[in-house]
């Protein structure tokens, strides 16, 4: 199988039924995904796949051949991050960080094919993911700072 | 003075932006194996059989370890404070709450451990249980904890926490109404997005390093030598970075089993738990059951408290005598009240044990007060932040257990409360401070204890 990740070709070994969040993470090494609860009810699994956010924990690798996935690690990168990550970390979106990298994909599909985003809008394209830290509204603030500055 | 007012970024921010935090999940060590728990599927019952023989001769299992793999099973979380001991790490004789671990499989992979699980050969004995801290004092409960169904042990062997303070039957005769309120706030999982986890990776040398999600790192590393019976300085603990916690990672959940798993099959152990097992065998904020009746006048002075408190504690004692210590302390809310009478005692449930949460003991005691503060203003015919305002810890006010308050906060945090929800507070109250009392707020029953330049009157 092979599976391209944040550009790169990977010939894949997991079982056909393995979750795509266990081959990222257990396969791959790739953790910035989480297993937060492994049945598609908190969001912090969550990457893009060919553009759109999925959740790596329902996926299994059956059904994702010559797919293409980005993960956080895919956005940026400490020196040079993306607009997500920028917008994230200066609104202090990222408490405990454990439901951030899924945020952030979850944002960052939301403004590639939403660049300017309502508030309600970017409620309901966050509405899966669980946050126990922030209250959200600071995840929310960040999302619209990333999609064109404070409003 | 740079900090203060100025916007500093997250120490740890870039790292959790560009996904590269390590959280426990994230560690990988070469030859690790993976646990599961047989779980108790009732909230009571007898302890009948526990055999591990078969499991343990499956494919890819490695070790297993029950209660008797426990140098010192039964160990209390605050015996330092004169808590006694009364849980066992694995259950033995007997389960007390569904979802308590009474084995824990190491293995190859996950599903190889749930195939042992389900492998081992236990047969229980269901008893009734106790779910109802209401019923824990009928003479016809089922007794479920050995110390009796409600915690024994405060000091000088009292079996409840109790204040008395002035003379609350008196109160109670001046008074021109007695309101009363029962308050009855639900249990709370924490949820924390990371669920329960530890890394036990056994050392050359008999060390064991243990990643941990842990809140309490010194205090978890007391609690695993303990239970394993070594020193200190055979364990390593790598913790700091939690995946959300709240209170209820204080409570070691998984690092000892791990690091006897470790230590038994001599391969790194990683148990992570899913998230049913969270909700159904992580601690929660307790359930509380609390009667207030208080003695009002008509004019809104609060002169007497009787409450009784049932804190639920779950199976065990836990964190509980504590969390219920700082309960009573905070019974009065921000208020200042002559005459007292608490009584408050940690019930023994067939529930998940019950731990720390965001205020420990707290918030249950200060949703109360607060619910009954408007209760009473409703009852009266009064406004709710004059009657705040008005019975407002001030300066030289001593709280029920004889504390005297310096400089309380009450009246400016009503004010600004009653700002930030656009209410005009009448002039006598918006301008008042925490000064000691004087004239009308200086009524008879709060003069005897009005302390004033450190001399009480």
């Amino acid at each position: 199988m092979k599976l391209t990740v944040n550009g790169a070709v990977h010939e894949v070994e997991s079982p056909p039924l393995t979750t795509l969040l266990a081959v990222l993470r257990e396969e791959l090494r790739i953790t910035s995904p989480k297993a937060g609860c492994e049945q598609g009810g908190c969001g912090a699994c969550t990457v893009l796949v060919a553009g759109e956010a999925r959740r790596a924990c329902l996926l299994p690798l059956a059904a994702l051949d010559g797919a293409e996935v980005t993960t956080v690690e895919g956005l940026g990168t400490p020196e040079q991050l993306g607009r997500v990550q920028e917008a994230f970390l200066e609104r202090y979106a990222a408490q405990c960080g454990y439901c951030t990298s899924g945020m952030m994909m979850a944002a960052e599909a939301l403004l590639r094919s939403n660049p300017s985003p309502s508030r309600d809008e970017i409620q309901t394209a966050l509405g899966g993911h669980v946050c126990r830290c922030t209250g959200y509204v600071k995840i929310i603030e960040a999302v619209e700072a990333a999609a064109g500055g404070a409003r | 003075m740079k900090a203060v007012g100025a916007r500093l970024p997250r120490y740890d921010g870039i790292q959790h932006v560009t996904g590269r935090t390590v959280y426990v999940d994230d560690v990988r060590v070469p030859g690790m194996l993976w646990a599961k728990a047989l779980r108790s599927p009732v909230p009571r019952a007898e302890v009948k059989r526990l055999d591990v023989t078969k499991a343990r001769s499956l494919p890819g299992v490695h070790a297993i370890v029950t209660h008797e793999d426990v140098p010192l099973n039964v160990y209390g979380h605050l015996e330092a404070l004169g808590v006694p001991a009364d849980e066992p790490l694995l259950a033995a004789d007997d389960v007390r709450w569904k979802g308590q671990a009474i084995a824990v499989v190491a293995a190859e992979d996950e599903a190889t451990a749930r195939e042992a699980v389900e492998a081992i050969d236990l047969d229980l004995e269901e008893g009734e249980p106790l779910l109802d801290v209401r019923k824990a004092f009928d003479p016809d409960a089922p007794q479920i904890h050995h110390w009796g169904n409600w915690y024994p042990h405060f000091e000088d062997g009292m079996d409840r926490r109790q204040i008395r303070k002035g003379d609350v039957a008196s109160a109670f005769d001046r008074a021109d109404v007695v309101v009363k309120g029962v308050y009855r706030p639900a249990a709370i999982e924490h949820v924390p997005l990371e669920t329960q986890i530890s890394l036990s990776v056994p050392e050359a040398g008999g060390r064991i390093t243990i990643y941990s999600c842990t809140q309490a790192m010194y205090f978890s590393m007391g609690v695993v030598a303990a239970h394993l019976q070594v020193p200190l300085n055979r364990l390593k603990f790598v913790g700091g970075t939690v995946g959300g916690g709240f209170g209820g990672k204080v409570d070691t959940a998984s690092e000892t089993v791990t690091a006897l798993l470790a230590l038994k099959s001599r391969r790194p152990v990683k148990w992570r738990w899913t998230r049913e097992e969270e909700f159904l065998a992580s601690s929660t904020r307790a359930p509380w059951h609390m009667e207030i009746a208080d003695a009002v006048t008509s004019d809104g002075w609060i002169l007497g408290r009787k409450t009784l408190t049932l804190h639920d504690s779950g199976a065990y004692a836990r964190f509980s005598p504590y969390g219920l210590t700082k309960h009573a302390f905070h019974h009065l809310g921000a208020y200042t009240i002559p005459d007292v009478h608490f009584d408050g005692y940690v019930v023994f449930t067939n529930r998940v044990p019950t731990t720390a949460m965001r205020g420990f003991g707290v918030t249950s005691v200060s949703f109360a007060v607060e619910t009954h503060m408007n209760r009473i203003a409703e009852v009266l015919g009064i406004d709710p932040f004059e009657l705040r305002l008005k019975n407002g810890n001030r300066i030289g006010d001593t709280t029920a257990n004889g504390v005297v308050l310096h400089d309380p906060s009450t009246v400016a945090v009503a004010q600004a409360l009653a700002k930030a929800s656009g209410i005009e507070l009448a002039d006598d109250l918006g301008a008042m401070t925490n000064a000691p009392r004087s004239g009308a707020l200086l009524p008879e029953h709060l003069a005897a204890q009005q302390v004033v330049n450190g001399k009480e009157h």
